[in-house]
């Protein structure tokens, strides 16, 4: 009996080895975050295809913008391509709904390839690794124009809005948006990250009984909305200050870093976050780090496949190319050394922030609610509602049960 | 007393200059940053510095952008707004005649069920309807597409039924006593004196799959340019990634698309009114 | 003569309240279906069993095969098919998704899980069929009896040929119904049941199919939309969204709607000169698809577009901040601000509705007979006057009806919302936020973004069943006033 299995097996086996001698018709769905990384992937898509010649790869290759991905993914993720890229602050909703599969077959050789904070930003509650870190520029920082800041103003946020107040210029900051919202508070030692089930968040802000109270920062971000030189300014509005000259420097992240560049010419540059007062005391913005990741989609037909490309997708090599073709940082640790790459001031930026940024682990409550209070920021407080109950609010909404 | 006249007549043409120049300078906007050098929105003059068609090359021959591929997604679009014309279009006149010149017991309460289905917003139900053709391996296809845009378009019957209403009944009852049967009078008789309700169907579901992105978004999901429809491909060129380099080509197949639409609208518009007129008489 | 009866029947007025009369009158039907398959002879007992049995026996082959093939498909889909969703309805599903990685193969392993989402559609698409099923059931035999009686009476018993022939002519309706309702409760109506029962279950971020699964709640959604506790805070957006929405369809149509009728008739005044051009420089903004012109006026009125430009340049922006109208010095908030975006959004909407509705107007004002319009000029009426009775109560009469259609258009008007202010509209609203609202979002825009954004598709159904119980309440007080009784008989 025991023969005949063995047999069984050695035949499987040749059959196996047989097959895997055949060229297999192999088809893969990819999906990038933006047009532009089209010309990328394809040179992505040839070398990998000469990387495994075994066998014929399909690859097919759609746009999925990278920030929606997950509602897309979500809607029905049986549909959904083998391989896609998402930004990291999806990674909680993409993991609950079972749409990324772990790295089950090379998570070492991963892990130590890519920077630990990319790998923290891809590594679910359960400690296993569910995606493949592809950048490591996906966070925030501050862009300045060297005609009118000196390295040492830009140290400080009231030295720039002075600076900018006297040029009749403006620093901008996209404060009703929750992403960026979030640098103040965990800036002066405020908390909110989400709960071990991944869906419900922590949150402080409201607290009285912490070094700084999240009174006293609401209270500092009112004054700084209200200063001539500030203008809130999301992406939109950024690119088009930048470029009409109004907006001297602003917090945005790599992907206006051509917008700056083009504009202020030889005046580019760009520096971590600067320092802001609060309860008079100087306290550096944090921030939340920011990396594109490439997931696996569990239910695709040719798992295996999909993810020897991720694996290829996001190593040194294609890391490399996608920054000499598209400006993106790396989070591969070797790619990350070149020259080239430390000489880029958006990613020297990052680099500088990296030890006040915090890998986003936000549960979805979080967005809506904290952009609401920016906007009332922004507004200035024109209901002149006290702002421990806004602070009340907002924190009611940040940690609002799972079943709403 | 004369003076006064003309004055009055010059100033009614001035008004009606004014509110044209309002309704006219977003569109005068769309047409030049489509010609402008700008690829993003022109955002501090109003006419772009300096003029080109290179937003038009690059929309209407991509080359090597597999993302942009208009003039396949015109074709995607066109294939399927001719079909869904033709179903929905059939599909409109045969509910209407049912409904407006034959009685059954199952009319009063089919046209209820019809009115009420009516009350309900259209996409609640597209999360269902789109595992529904997931599982006829429809979805990602044109074939899908038809389907959605024209397999409820029965419940649109009420215009046509109005005008129909309209067609006198002594003509019918004639045809009746020389023998003729109700297809023969629905196909000799009402068609032919139903042009301008035909034109205004034909129009309408002509024109909904160039409209429509929701059903669009959800039942093309598969992210492969080549498959998508005008209104999908449009709109992920102005979402926050690419507006910044695709504004001006979102302009530009906005107003390539705009230009057949308009002389379909211009050709047809006589009949146009007269069947929404005829149709509206009963709502 | 067949019609004229039943015409008389459906003019007997009620007496038992509907509900009543519909359940009675499935038991008198049952009755009836109970005394023909008792009376009836053994064929058409048999066809109780057999479906074409008893036409087989009365010379109709061709319907006698066409039934038992009907019966077969219906007999196998329903039980082979469909009846392992349906066994699983009440649960919808106990067995949660497990995946385990083969390293041989390379793929995953999945066990036999259960898709409550599938349950739910499987289901209810199999609740449909059997119930199609059994109406046909007892109809075909009492038809069977009908025709055994017709036999015996020694009346003509139709040939398939003939029943053909009658397909285009007494039922004609048949042929042309079969299809668009077919389309209609396969696409329209089932989807519709289905999103409905998502109401009364948990299907929401936390439950998404297929990896888990999602149940039944009972009301627990409803009294989570009306019931206003600390943290929830669907009830207070709820009142607020439904406020604006009213506001919305009530001032979207009737400006429309007037904007319409009087540009109408400035055009067709005898004083225009160029009626043509006129009509077609206006036409234009209907010609360009409303999602291009949407997302075009969005950027058009963004905070960093170009009408802010050149307001700024023009030194309104500063103008209306220094007399408190806007928040910031820097830009207007045409798009961003509640008191700026709400009426904008309605302004934008007379841009993209009112070239529409002159079009309707035009053909309307050219179809007033002359002769009432000449008499009144005659009885030294001036332009006010006839306008006011008789131009404008003749477009009342013709268009009144379909304003209540408009208004629950506007209802559900999703577009205009929706393209202008995605991406762009923050709430400063902290309540509203909570529950991923904003001050101009409209039911069904929220609807949307609860499905697309929050996968939280019971509250959007829940919001969904209220937006058609406000349509259904404002349908019936309107038909009720405007239409008393059904016009179309005297009509024709």
């Amino acid at each position: 009996m025991k023969k005949i299995l063995a047999l069984v097996l050695a035949l499987a086996m040749a059959l196996s080895l047989g097959s895997c001698a055949l060229a297999e018709d192999v088809s893969l769905r990819v999906w990038v975050g933006d047009n532009q990384d089209i010309d990328w992937i394809n040179t992505v898509i040839e070398n990998f295809k000469a990387a495994y010649p075994e066998n014929n790869y399909n690859i097919e290759v759609g746009v999925q913008n990278e920030g929606d991905c997950s509602k897309v993914v979500l809607t029905d993720p049986t549909a959904a391509a083998d391989v896609f890229t998402f930004a990291d602050d999806q990674f909680n909703s993409l993991m609950n709904g079972g749409a990324l599969q772990p790295v089950v077959e090379n998570a070492e050789e991963i892990i130590a390839n890519n920077t630990p904070e990319s790998i923290a930003a891809a590594t679910g509650s359960d400690g296993m690794l569910y995606a493949y870190p592809a950048t490591a520029d996906n966070g925030y920082f501050m862009f300045y124009n060297k005609e009118y800041f000196t390295e040492e103003d830009v140290q400080t946020l009231d030295g720039m809005l002075a600076k900018a107040a006297e040029a009749g210029k403006y620093v901008g900051f996209p404060m009703s948006n929750g992403w960026y919202f979030y640098s103040w508070f965990k800036g002066a030692g405020l908390e909110m990250h989400v709960n071990e089930d991944g869906v419900t968040n922590s949150c402080n802000w409201n607290a009285t009984d912490t070094p700084i109270t999240g009174v006293q920062v609401l209270e500092a971000l009112l004054e700084i909305a209200a200063n001539p030189g500030f203008k809130e300014a999301d992406s939109d509005p950024f690119v088009a200050g930048v470029k009409d000259g109004s907006i001297i420097a602003g917090v945005s992240g790599t992907w206006n870093a051509n917008v700056a560049a083009e504009a202020w010419g030889d005046n580019y540059a760009a520096t971590k976050l600067p320092t802001y007062t609060v309860a008079g005391q100087q306290v550096q913005m944090a921030s939340f780090s920011g990396f594109k990741l490439v997931g696996v989609n569990p239910y695709s037909a040719n798992l295996g496949a999909a993810m020897d490309f991720a694996t290829f997708m996001t190593n040194e090599q294609s890391q490399v190319l996608r920054f000499e073709m598209r400006r993106q940082g790396p989070s591969n640790v070797k790619a990350l050394e070149a020259d080239s790459v430390k000489a880029e001031p958006a990613i020297a930026a990052i680099i500088a922030q990296a030890p006040y940024a915090d890998v986003q682990r936000v549960g979805q409550k979080f967005w809506d609610t904290a952009a609401a209070l920016g906007k009332i920021v922004v507004n200035g407080n024109p209901d002149g509602t006290d702002l421990q109950t806004l602070l009340d609010n907002c924190v009611a909404g940040i940690t609002a049960p799972a079943e709403q | 007393m004369k003076t006064a006249k003309v004055f009055r007549q010059i100033g009614r043409h001035l008004v009606l200059l004014f509110l044209a120049c309002l309704w006219l300078v977003p569109i005068l906007w769309l047409v030049v940053t489509s010609f402008g050098v700008d690829k993003g929105p022109n955002l501090s003059t109003f006419f772009p510095a300096a003029y080109t068609l290179d937003h038009y090359k690059a929309i209407l021959f991509p080359g090597s952008d597999t993302v942009s591929q208009f003039p396949r997604w015109f074709l995607n679009t066109f294939t399927i707004a001719v079909f869904t014309c033709i179903i929905s279009s059939m599909f409109v006149l045969m509910v209407a005649y049912a409904m407006s010149c034959m009685r059954f017991k199952a009319r009063k309460p089919l046209m209820n069920i019809a009115i009420i289905m009516n009350l309900f917003p259209g996409f609640l139900s597209m999360i269902a309807v789109y595992f529904i053709m997931k599982n006829l391996n429809l979805t990602n296809s044109m074939t899908g597409m038809v389907i959605v845009y024209s397999a409820g378009a029965g419940l649109g019957y009420l215009i046509a039924k109005g005008f129909f209403d309209t067609i006198s009944k002594s003509l019918r009852e004639a045809a009746y006593l020389e023998g003729a049967n109700e297809f023969t009078v629905f196909w000799k008789i009402i068609i032919p004196l139903s042009k301008p309700i035909i034109v205004y169907t034909v129009i309408n579901s002509f024109l909904a799959p160039w409209m429509d992105f929701i059903f669009a978004s959800i039942m093309l999901n598969s992210g492969v340019s080549a498959q998508k429809t005008v209104a999908l491909g449009l709109f992920a060129m102005v979402d926050k990634v690419n507006r910044n380099n695709y504004f001006a080509q979102f302009c530009a197949g906005g107003v390539i698309v705009s230009i057949p639409i308009s002389v379909l609208f211009i050709i047809m518009q006589k009949f146009y009114v007269e069947g929404i007129t005829g149709g509206s008489v009963k709502g | 003569m067949e019609r004229s009866k039943a015409i008389k029947q459906a003019a007997v007025p009620a007496k038992r309240p509907g509900l009543v009369r519909f359940f009675a009158s499935i038991g008198q039907y049952i009755a009836g279906v109970c005394r023909d398959f008792m009376e009836g002879d053994l064929w058409v007992k048999l066809s109780a069993l057999l479906w074409g049995s008893s036409c087989a026996a009365r010379g109709q082959y061709v319907k006698g095969a066409l039934l038992t093939v009907l019966e077969a498909v219906l007999a196998y889909f329903i039980p082979v098919v469909f009846w392992p969703y349906m066994s699983k309805l009440n649960t919808l599903g106990t067995v949660q998704q497990q995946r385990v990685y083969n390293p041989d193969t390379r793929q995953n392993e999945f066990n036999d899980y259960d898709n409550s989402f599938l349950i739910m559609l499987f289901g209810v698409i199999g609740c449909v069929l059997l119930l199609i099923a059994v109406v046909l059931w007892l109809r075909n035999i009492r038809a069977a009896r009908a025709v055994e009686v017709r036999a015996k009476e020694g009346k003509h018993v139709n040939s398939f040929r003939e029943d053909l022939t009658d397909c285009f002519g007494v039922k004609f309706h048949r042929t042309l119904l079969t299809l668009p309702v077919l389309g209609v409760a396969c696409f329209t109506i089932i989807p519709l049941i289905v999103m409905i029962l998502i109401a009364f279950t948990n299907y929401d971020r936390n439950h998404l199919v297929p990896a888990k699964l999602f149940t039944w709640v009972g009301m627990g959604n409803f009294e989570l939309l009306f019931n206003m506790t600390a943290d929830s805070t669907f009830a207070y957006a709820f009142g607020r969204v439904l406020a604006w929405t009213m506001i919305w369809a009530v001032l979207a149509t009737f400006t429309c709607y007037f904007g319409g009728i009087l540009l109408a008739m400035f055009i067709n005044n005898k004083k225009t000169r160029g009626k043509k051009f006129w009509r077609t420089c206006f036409m234009v903004a209907i010609a360009v698809p409303q999602f291009v012109s949407l997302l075009l006026v969005r950027n058009f009125f963004a905070d960093a577009g170009i009408v802010n430009t050149l307001c700024k340049n023009a030194g309104l922006t500063d103008w209306l901040y220094s007399i408190g109208a806007i928040p910031t010095a820097n830009y207007i908030p045409f798009l961003t601000h509640p008191a700026w975006a709400r009426p904008m959004i309605i302004l934008i909407n007379i841009w993209v509705g009112v070239p529409y509705q002159m079009l309707i107007a035009t053909g309307i004002l050219m179809n007033i007979p002359n002769e009432l319009l000449e008499s009144a000029r005659i009885d030294g009426a001036n332009a006010w006057q006839s306008f006011k009775s008789i131009t404008m109560p003749y477009i009342l009469f013709i268009t009144g009806p379909s304003l209540v259609n408009s208004i629950v258009g506007n209802i559900n008007n999703f577009n205009v919302i929706y393209l202008l202010s995605k991406d762009v509209y923050t709430t400063s609203d902290q309540l509203m936020a909570n529950a991923n609202a904003n001050e101009v979002d409209l039911l069904v825009t929220w609807l949307y973004r609860l499905t697309q954004d929050q996968s939280n598709y019971k509250m959007a159904s829940v919001i969904g069943i209220l937006v058609f119980i406000v349509c259904a309440i404002l349908t019936l007080l309107a038909f009720n006033r405007m239409i008393k009784g059904d016009k179309e008989e005297n009509f024709q």
